[in-house]
Formats: structure tokens, sequence, C-alpha cells
């Protein structure tokens, strides 16, 4: 034996944390499952292994993180300083993990054994071969694990505790989005064409993020978002690198988000995109770059606050504006939604701004209520369908409230939640973001908010006078009923209006979840 | 200025041409290869700061792999020998505008940031060995490892859906009887030659490159 | 024979940089030249060695033995006329066949050929360079040589050629992946990924005890991780572009493949390329898993100055030559495979299999790091191997019967006189090497 030898064990072995990585793990974990399944069971029943494979993983990532919640006060950070495991990141964590499992329920939809997903996505759209696998009955079961691996990389971005971590965990969620945005089953070339888009800004986006990092890194000579912070304090904050890196950074991460300016992909994408993946990007993506976010300027960017302030001020206005104005030109029932969720992606800014307790408290609670009722309002859009399969255009729901009151009617509670109607759950979110923008002495972004909210009202409230008011078309859309979509509607009109009317325990919840802040 | 100084400066000034180059000349594999010696001269640059590992992985992965690929991308769609004028953009003066500026913010940024900063290689000898590369990958940047490779899992699966045509091979399921009497069997895995036999044998000649090149793509 | 006289006469990384610059500059054009003559020899010799093996004389004309007949056929060879196609891509059509050369040269030096020897009074290892990562150089060296190829057939204007090269990049980007993968036990057991320092760490065995005796794992590599030196044996192979494997100019198919539109000397560039690879691979081979320089083990009982000195340079060129020998030999009984096959065997046979090697090598090499007795575990995991293997030929025995009455069902349903003319089947089921593919009988090939 050399020495050479003895020399190369003197490598200590890392501490990780299991059980505090315990949901990410089971998650990511579960994808693996999924891709030996994919590989070893017989195709016929791959389906059934994989639902219940991925439905498994997330209740019990949901339930250990439940567990971690109550268990001591979670204030760690874990994974050799990787990831922080405190209240925030639990409670963004387990809003993904619900999230996601509704969602699931609309990836998983088989109507009249027709999946929202395309049957063999390598087939030319209108081919032959196209034409043949969809007869053939065939499924693209490889979609479960891949949903998978992006829930995992959202649960790991919000906890990230280091910027290389961080963007590791953008590209583990980002990339099988990408990919499975380019899936649908119907209007194929439309959704590749959503997929190819996605796929190319999203690369660019986090091109500026790498960069961001780098120059950080110039700065503070660590990723860590904590020695970052400490660098700030000590060296003081005009230094060019610091704030070129903080600008590009936040590029980056307002991408992920769909904040204007850097929105564009988000119609496109939406509308382009199986509905099932709309929601879930729409909900699970959402409040992992919004956890992102917040983790980044809480804890990395905090002593910086009156830097980076003035842009995010400009950002948020913007954002607001342009997701509330552009919505009322929208004809698409899944673009207006897209538009609704740029404007509400501002309103989650106003939180983030106030950089105290109340704004993070209050953007978690928005971040639920939002994901809830925005899969809901998805999971009835697919429920509505032609003979060409959604009915997306809005003239087609004219007069949907005469024929199907109910559908109808949830439907326009969902646009009613997000106009922030009270006694929904988007007025109580609402309410309380602009409460803590107001503490923090935003005012003028709170009234921004008020009039946006009230120029978005109006197109939500458009489409229901449409619905009601208008003579049903002849050859409308007819509502398919089933099982799974109808949970994931129902669940998401319950969560709405429970936040809505008896908001208290959602609001402690996450009050005691922010109450200790992010870890450092 | 020392040796080790002249030299990096060299390399970065072969870099930067190489790379001015990848986007001015008209042919599309020179492009690559002048991608290659941008990748090389990088190399050459992390030899002289004495990250040994890192330079021949970049050699290894980079020039080795990655641009073969672009290379056998490019040759298999359509490779012209000489110029192609379609090759730009009518947003060039744009395009040019914009990467003059943003290499303008860069370096000026870079520049008033590092004006100051000055590490001497001699002192860090063995800071780029495979040793300090290895402990401190798996020990700080555990996590994020684990999670790359997670990520190369998920990059794999997302190929295979967009490429495999054969998912819908005839196998024993009664479900995947044929459908029609004039079903075409799968295609076969095997060769760019053999593909190239395949498509040609089951296609009309009008439509013989389209299909030939989109069953080639699904090799790479 | 004393530990320390073997230790002290071995090189290290420290032994390097000390050396004067005549000193470098002479093993530099040793190495060159050494390759060069290497070349014009193993030239003969294949044609001396096939010709045996196939119960012919071969070239034994030019010289003693004819001896001289690759030194003339390597002068006719670049005095022929250089003939340049039209339309080609001139530069890349003159850069591919440097971009194939160089690299197999660059990369014989990181070999060590000997151990610490006085040339002139100066103490210098007889090797040109060796850097802590020196393995890796030839690893890139031969991703950087695939430009060669691939560009050679890009840039010739010819579909043989184009298809040549395709072929090439693909297979040796391929095997590489298995190389690297090869390469990982040796380094985890050397723990460097220095070429001397590998050489120094196969000096002796380790010892461990199983059932309470004392035992010493062999000092070669290629004993001690045999399925790491098996599956290099293949892509050695494969990374030579040599029978069994030489696809990428497979003569039948593709005329010459990458360099069918070469001529004269660049031609015998190419030519130069493939024979300094073989010696670069062989002497590779021999330093990471034949122990290197060092004289084996029957030698150093009863000579203890084997190791000292010039003497090593023997062992080594005697090592390198087995290789050669080995390389001759197959091309002399072996078909080529197809490229399904080869590409089969590359990524669904050598990957998987060193990933499997190097988990189990790594979990052994841990244990052994915590002081945990190594050598029970050893024997029930060969026993589970050893199960595993007879299960999967069973398995493959019985799934085999099963499908043996389809494929005869396919074969009777092939028309071979198909629209008039003796067609042979287009598809069939052990073209893919399984029985379950549906084979399209003749009538619906004639229809598209």
């Amino acid at each position: 034996m050399t020495p050479v030898y003895m020399a190369a064990g003197d490598i200590p072995t890392p501490h990780i944390e299991y059980g505090r990585l315990a949901p990410v793990l089971i998650v990511l974990g579960a994808a693996c499952v999924g891709v030996l399944v994919e590989a070893l069971a017989p195709r016929a029943q791959r389906y059934g292994l994989q639902v219940l494979v991925s439905v498994v993983g997330l209740v019990a990532a949901f339930a250990w993180t439940i567990a971690l919640g109550i268990g001591d006060q979670p204030h760690h950070v874990a994974a050799m300083g990787a990831v922080g495991v405190d209240g925030p990141t639990l409670f963004i964590q387990g809003t993904i993990l619900v999230l996601a499992l509704m969602s699931m329920l609309l990836i998983a939809e088989r109507r009249h054994e027709d999946s929202p997903f395309t049957a063999q996505a390598s087939t030319v759209p209108g081919s032959p071969e196209e034409r043949e696998s969809l007869v053939a009955g065939l499924v693209q079961t490889e979609i479960y694990p891949l949903v998978l691996f992006a829930v995992g990389g959202m649960l790991i971005f919000p906890a990230a505790n280091d910027l290389l971590t961080m963007f590791v965990a953008l590209e583990v969620m980002s990339l099988p989005l990408y990919l499975l945005c380019g899936l649908a089953r119907r209007r194929r070339l439309l959704s590749q064409e959503a997929a190819v888009k996605y796929f190319l800004l999203g690369a660019f986006s986090s091109a500026f993020f790498l960069y961001g990092t780098a120059m950080l890194y110039g700065f503070a000579g660590s990723v860590r978002l904590s020695e970052i912070a400490a660098a700030i304090s000590k060296q003081g904050g005009d230094e060019p690198l610091l704030l070129a890196g903080v600008a590009l950074l936040s590029v980056g991460l307002l991408f992920k988000m769909g904040a204007a300016p850097f929105q564009a992909w988000k119609p496109d994408v939406y509308q382009g995109a199986p509905t099932a993946l709309t929601a879930l990007m729409a909900s699970c993506t959402l409040v992992a770059a919004v956890g992102g976010v917040l983790r980044v300027f809480y804890v990395g960017l905090e002593t910086l606050r009156w830097d980076w302030r003035p842009m995010m001020w400009a950002v948020a206005i913007l954002t607001m504006l342009v997701g509330a104005i552009v919505a009322i030109t929208q004809t698409d029932v899944k673009r207006m939604l897209a538009y609704s969720s740029i404007a509400h992606g501002g309103f989650l800014l106003t939180g983030v701004i106030a950089t105290n307790k109340a704004g993070l408290s209050s953007t978690l609670f928005y971040l639920a209520a939002y994901g809830f009722t925005t899969v809901g309002a998805f999971a009835v859009i697919t429920m509505v369908r032609d003979a060409g399969g959604e009915a997306g255009h809005l003239s087609r729901w004219a007069g949907l409230g005469k024929r199907q009151p109910l559908v109808a009617g949830t439907f326009a509670f969902f646009l009613l939640a997000f106009a922030g109607i009270p006694l929904t759950s988007g007025f109580t979110g609402k309410f309380a973001v602009f409460q803590a923008a107001m503490a923090g002495g935003a005012m003028p972004l709170v009234i921004v908010g008020v009039v946006s909210s009230a120029i978005a009202a109006f197109f939500y409230v458009r489409v229901i006078v449409l619905m009601f008011f208008s003579e049903p078309l002849a050859d409308g859309p007819t509502v398919s009923f089933s099982p799974a979509t109808a949970t994931a509607v129902a669940v998401g009109a319950f969560v709405t209006l429970v936040l809505g009317v008896i908001p208290a325990p959602a609001l402690h919840l996450a009050q005691s979840a922010a109450n200790q802040l992010f870890v450092r | 200025m020392t040796a080790a100084d002249l030299v990096i400066v060299l390399l970065g000034v072969v870099a930067v041409g190489a790379g001015v180059l990848v986007v001015a000349t008209r042919q599309l594999v020179h492009a690559a290869l002048w991608l290659v010696v941008s990748f090389g001269a990088l190399a050459g640059s992390y030899l002289v700061l004495t990250a040994e590992f890192v330079a021949w992985v970049q050699v290894l992965i980079y020039v080795g792999a990655v641009v073969v690929l672009l290379l056998f991308g490019i040759m298999l769609t359509r490779a012209p020998i000489g110029r192609s004028e379609d090759l730009d953009s009518g947003n060039r003066i744009v395009a040019l505008v914009v990467a003059v500026a943003t290499a303008g913010v860069l370096v000026t940024t870079l520049v008033r940031g590092f004006r100051s900063a000055y590490v001497p290689i001699k002192d860090r000898v063995g800071s780029g060995s495979s040793h300090t590369l290895g402990g401190s990958l798996f020990q700080t940047w555990v996590l994020p490892f684990e999670a790359l490779s997670v990520l190369l899992l998920a990059a794999l699966i997302g190929a295979i859906v967009l490429s495999r045509t054969d998912i819908g091979g005839a196998g024993p399921e009664p479900e995947e009887e044929e459908p029609e009497p004039r079903r075409r069997p799968a295609a076969p895995r095997g060769t760019v030659a053999r593909r190239l036999g395949t498509a040609r044998r089951r296609a009309t000649p009008d439509d013989e490159d389209t299909i030939v090149l989109s069953r080639v793509d699904e090799e790479i | 024979m004393s530990e320390t006289h073997v230790l002290a006469e071995g090189a290290t990384l420290n032994s390097f940089g000390h050396d004067p610059w005549w000193i470098i500059g002479l093993k530099a054009l040793v190495v060159f030249v050494f390759l060069l003559l290497t070349v014009l020899i193993t030239v003969w010799a294949e044609r001396r060695i096939i010709g045996r093996m196939q119960l012919r004389p071969g070239p034994n004309r030019a010289g003693p033995f004819g001896i001289l007949q690759a030194l003339f056929d390597g002068i006719k060879g670049a005095l022929k006329e250089d003939i340049v196609p039209r339309g080609v891509d001139k530069v890349v059509f003159f850069l591919a066949p440097i971009l194939a050369a160089a690299p197999a040269m660059v990369s014989f030096s990181v070999i060590p050929w000997g151990g610490v020897v006085s040339i002139g009074g100066h103490k210098t290892p007889l090797q040109l360079a060796d850097l802590p990562v020196a393995v890796l150089l030839p690893l890139a060296m031969a991703s950087i040589g695939v430009y060669g190829f691939v560009l050679a057939g890009w840039s010739s204007m010819s579909p043989y050629a184009l298809l040549g090269g395709l072929r090439s990049s693909a297979q040796v980007i391929s095997y590489e992946i298995a190389m690297g993968l090869s390469f990982v036990a040796v380094f985890l057991f050397s723990g460097t990924l220095s070429t001397s320092e590998i050489v120094a760490a196969q000096a002796h065995g380790t010892a461990f005890k199983v059932a309470g005796m004392t035992l010493h794992t062999p000092s070669w590599y290629a004993v001690l991780l045999l399925p790491s030196f098996i599956i290099y044996i293949f892509t050695m192979m494969g990374e030579s572009g040599r029978i069994p494997f030489d696809l990428p100019e497979g003569e039948g198919e593709l005329v010459a493949g990458y360099h069918t539109e070469y001529s004269s000397l660049k031609f015998m560039m190419f030519y130069l390329a493939e024979y300094v690879n073989m010696t670069t691979l062989s002497a590779l081979c021999t330093t990471l898993f034949l122990g290197g320089y060092r004289a084996p083990w029957p030698i150093t009982w009863f000579w203890s100055g084997a190791n000292s000195g010039w003497w090593p340079v023997l062992w080594f060129l005697i090592k390198i030559w087995m290789f050669t020998f080995f390389f001759i030999w197959l091309r002399a009984a072996l078909p080529r495979v197809r490229y399904d096959q080869l590409m089969k065997l590359g990524w669904k046979v050598l990957i998987p299999v060193s990933l499997g090697w190097i988990l189990f090598v790594s979990v052994v090499r841990a244990l052994r790091n915590e002081h945990h007795d190594v050598g029970p575990i050893m024997i029930v995991a060969a026993i589970i191997v050893v199960l595993l293997l007879i299960a999967s030929f069973l398995w493959e025995r019985v799934s085999a019967s099963e499908a043996q009455p389809e494929e005869a069902e396919a074969a009777a349903e092939q028309d071979p006189m198909a629209g008039g003319f003796p067609v042979p089947p287009l598809d069939a089921p052990h073209y893919h090497g399984v029985g379950n593919g549906r084979a399209p009988n003749s009538a619906e090939a004639t229809r598209a």
C-alpha cells in the first residue's frame, strides 16, 4: 500500500441530515422508482404503478414536512450548509407538495382513456405514425417521473442556502418542465412551440442567474447567502460587482416568476402546454420561484435593501399593470389566466418588498391561497371541451352558465377570488399583502396594486357576464366530468372559500412559520 | 509581467478572437471549429492557473464530446461546404450593439471589481488539484452535486421521451395488436446507414428527406 | 530484493521538473523517433504475422525478412500524386490528417518507459512529462483525434467519407466513456492519476486476511481489477478502430471510410495515426494494468537488479509488443462486427458493467478504509455474481427456446423471389438480435 493511497482517504464524509432533507429525498426517490417502473414493469401496468408511486411519494413527503414543522422549532441549515430548513421553507414546501398533488390529479386524468399528454412524443404532428400511436392507445408514462423530478427541484429551490444549490435546483425544476410543455395531446405544434420558447428563454435567464452568481462570488468570496449578507454589511453596498451581480441575479429570479419585463414567455407557455401542466406551473413553479426570491432578498440581500428597493418597486408596479391591462385584450382563457398570473406575481412582489415579518407571512399566505385557486381554475378549463379538445377561445364559453350552472358558477367563483372580492381567499391574501406593504412604507405600491386589481376585476367580471348573461351557443362545448378533475376543482373551491371566510387559522400558520424568518 | 501573465493574456486573446469568429464566420462547420479553438484556449488558461484537472476535463468534455456532438448534429442535418448566405440575421446590427454594450458593462464591472485583487499563482499550487476539487465537491457541495446527477437523469429520460419511436413496437400486450391493416413496423434501432435504408424503403421519394432527417436525428 | 531499493528506482511526481532543457528535448525526440520506428516495424510485423497465420510468407524481398518493405511502402506512398478532390473545404481537408496524427503522438508523452536513470550526470525519469492528472491526457487527446476523422469525412465531399467519419466519431466517443470508466477502479486503488505513481503503486500487492490466512493481492491491476482490464481491452479495440471494430473504414460498405478521398502524404498520416494509436493504447494499458516498466514477478524473484538502470525499458517494450501482437492476432482471427452490435456492446454491456464494477470496487474500498474485514464480503459477492451469471444464462436459454417458433414462422413468411427478383429479407428479427420484432413480409416491402 503506497503512502499516496493513504492520503486519498483523508476527505471526511460529509454530514447529511437525512431526516431534515427527507421531503426532497422522498420525492426524488419516488422519481427514481418511477424510472425503474418505466424500465421494468410491463407496459400495461405502468400507468397504474406510476400514478401510485407519484401519489404515494408526494403524500409521504407532505406528511414528513408536517412532521418536521410540528416537531421542533425548525431553524437549521442542513447538508453542509447547502439548504436551510426553517419555518417559511417548510410552509412553502408543504404548499408545493399539496398543489403538486392536486395537479397530479389532472395530470393522471384519463378522460375516456384520453390522457392530457401525447401518446408518443417522438412522432411528427400530423404524421401517420402519430395516428397509429393514438389508435394503438399508447401512453407516455415517463411524464410521472419527470413531474416528480420537477417537483423535487421546486422543493430544493426555496430551501437553497447558497446560490449554487439554487442554480442546480432551478435547472432540476425547469428542465423537466421545458420538456413536459411540449407533450400536449392536442394542438401539438402550439405545444412544441411553447416548449421551445420556454426552453430558449429559460436557458437565457439561467445564464443571467449564473452570471449574477459569479459576480456576487467575486464580491463576497462565497456563494453562501449568509456570507454575501455579511460581506455587504462589512464592505458597504456600492461596489459595482455587487450591484451588477444583484441585477443579473434578479433578472434570473424574476424571469422564473414571470415578472415584467421578463413575462413574455408566460402567456405562450401557459397556452401551449397541456392544461394539467399549466396548472402545475401556475401554482407550484410560482410558489417555488417566489420562495427563492424571498430567500435571496430576505437573507442574502437584506442589508442592501435600500439599493434594490427602487428597482423592485418599478418591477412590481410594471408587473401589476402589464398583467392587468394586457389581460383585457385576451380572447383565450388560458392566456387570460396567464396574464392574471403575471399580475398576481406583482402583488406577491409587494409583499417581498416589505422585508419584514408581516411581509413574509402575508406572502406565504397569498402563495397558498393563489395556488389553490389557480389549480382549481385550470381544472375547470380542462373540463369544458369541444370536439377538438379544450374550448380555449372565450367566445366558446358564452352562455355556459345557463347550460352548466355548477361548473360555470365554480369558475366564476375562482375568477372572483382572482379579482380579490371579499369572502374569497383572494381578498384575504391581497389585504394581508397590502397591509404589510403599507406597514413597510410602500404606500404608492399599494395604490397601484388596488388600481390594477380594479382593472383586473373588469375582465374577470366580463368573463362572468359572458358565461351567465349571453345566449348559449348551439354547438357549444360540453362539460366532461370525471372524478379526479372534479376532486381537484372541489378542493380548490373549498380552500378558496375557507381561506376567504375563516382565514384566521391559515394566517396564524403563516405567521408562526414566518416568525423566525429564514435561517442564515 | 511574468511569463504566466503573458501566456494567459495571449490565451485570452485567442479565446476571445475565436469566439468572435464563431459568430462572424459564414461557414457553419467552421463556426463549430472556432468554438473548439475557444474552448481549447480556455483550457489553456486553466492550465496556467494550475487547475490541471479542470483543464483536462474541459478538453475532454467540451472539446471532445460537446462540440463533436454539435458537429455530428450539423453534419446529419445540413453541413454545406463553403459559405451559407442565410446564416446572417437581419437583426445583426442590433445584436452587435447589445453584445458590445453587455461586454462593455461586464468588462468594466470586472475590471473595477478585481483591479486591486491579485493572487500569486505560486501560493496556490495544488488548489486546483483533483484532490482539492474532490474534497470540496464531496464535502461542501455534496447536495448540489447529487442534485446535478438527478438533473442529468431527468435530461436522459427527457431525451428518451422525445426520441424513442419504438415504444409502440409490437409487444405482447393485446392493446397493441395491429389496429389497421397497413400498419408499418416500428423503426428498428440500427446504424445511420441502416436508418437511411429503412426510411427509404418506407417512404415515397417526395418525403424522403424529411423522414431521413427525423429518423437520423434520433440517433444523436 | 529490498523494498527501499525498488522504491528508490521508481519515479514519482517529484522527480519531474528538474531536467535541463536538452534532456527534455532529447526525450521528446526519442519519443518521436521511437513512435515512427515502431510504426514501420509494426506494419511489417503485421503483414508477416498475418501472412504466417494465413499460411503464406508475407513480404520477404526487401531487405532481410522483408523488413524494409514498410519503409519502401512509406516512401512510395509519400511520393504519390496528392489528389485534392474538387469542391472540398481545403483548409479543413489539410487540417484533418494532422488532427488525427498529432494527438496520438502527444499521448505518449505521459507514458513512463523506465525508472530514474542517469543521463550525462543528471538523474532523470524515463518519461517525457508527468502531471497529477496525467491519465486524463490520453483520454483528452483521443477525443481531439476524433476531429481528424470527423473533419476528414466532412471536408472531402463524399457520402462514403461522411458516413465513415460519423461512424468513427460515434464509435470513439462511445468507447471513450467505457474506457474512462475502466480507469476509475485503477484510480481508486492507486489513489492517483499520475502515470508514474500508478506504476509505483503496482510494485507491491496489499496484504489482506481471508479466514485467518494472510494473503497478498497480486500487484498488477490486470489481475486485481480483472473486469476493468477486460473492459479496457474491449475499449482499446474500439478506440483504435481496428478489426473487429473497424466500422469507420469498413471497406465492404464505405470503400475506405473517412479517408476515402485522401491520397499520398495525407493518407499516410491517417495510416500513421492508426498505428501510433495502437502503440499508445498498448503502452497505456501496460502502464495502468501490467505494472508499467516493472519486471514481471518470476524475474524479480531471482534477479534483484531487474528494475534498476535501463533494464525496465526492455520489460516495457516486451509488454507493448505483446499487445501489438494481440492486435495483429485479432485482426487475423476475427470478422468485423455490425455497427449496431458495436454500439450495443459499448452502451449496453461495457458501460453498465463498468458502472457496476466501480460500485463494487468503491464499496470494497470504503469498507477497507473503515477497517472492516472485506474477505467474507468478497466471497459472498463472488458467489452472488456467479449465481446471477448462471441465472441469466438459463434465462437466455429459456427465452431463446420460447422465441424460436416465432422466428421460424417469420422466416416462412418471406418470399425469396418477390417481384421476380431474388431479394434478401430487408428486416428480419435476427438483425436485432432478438426474436420479438415482427418481420415485415416482402410484399409489404415492395409496396413501400
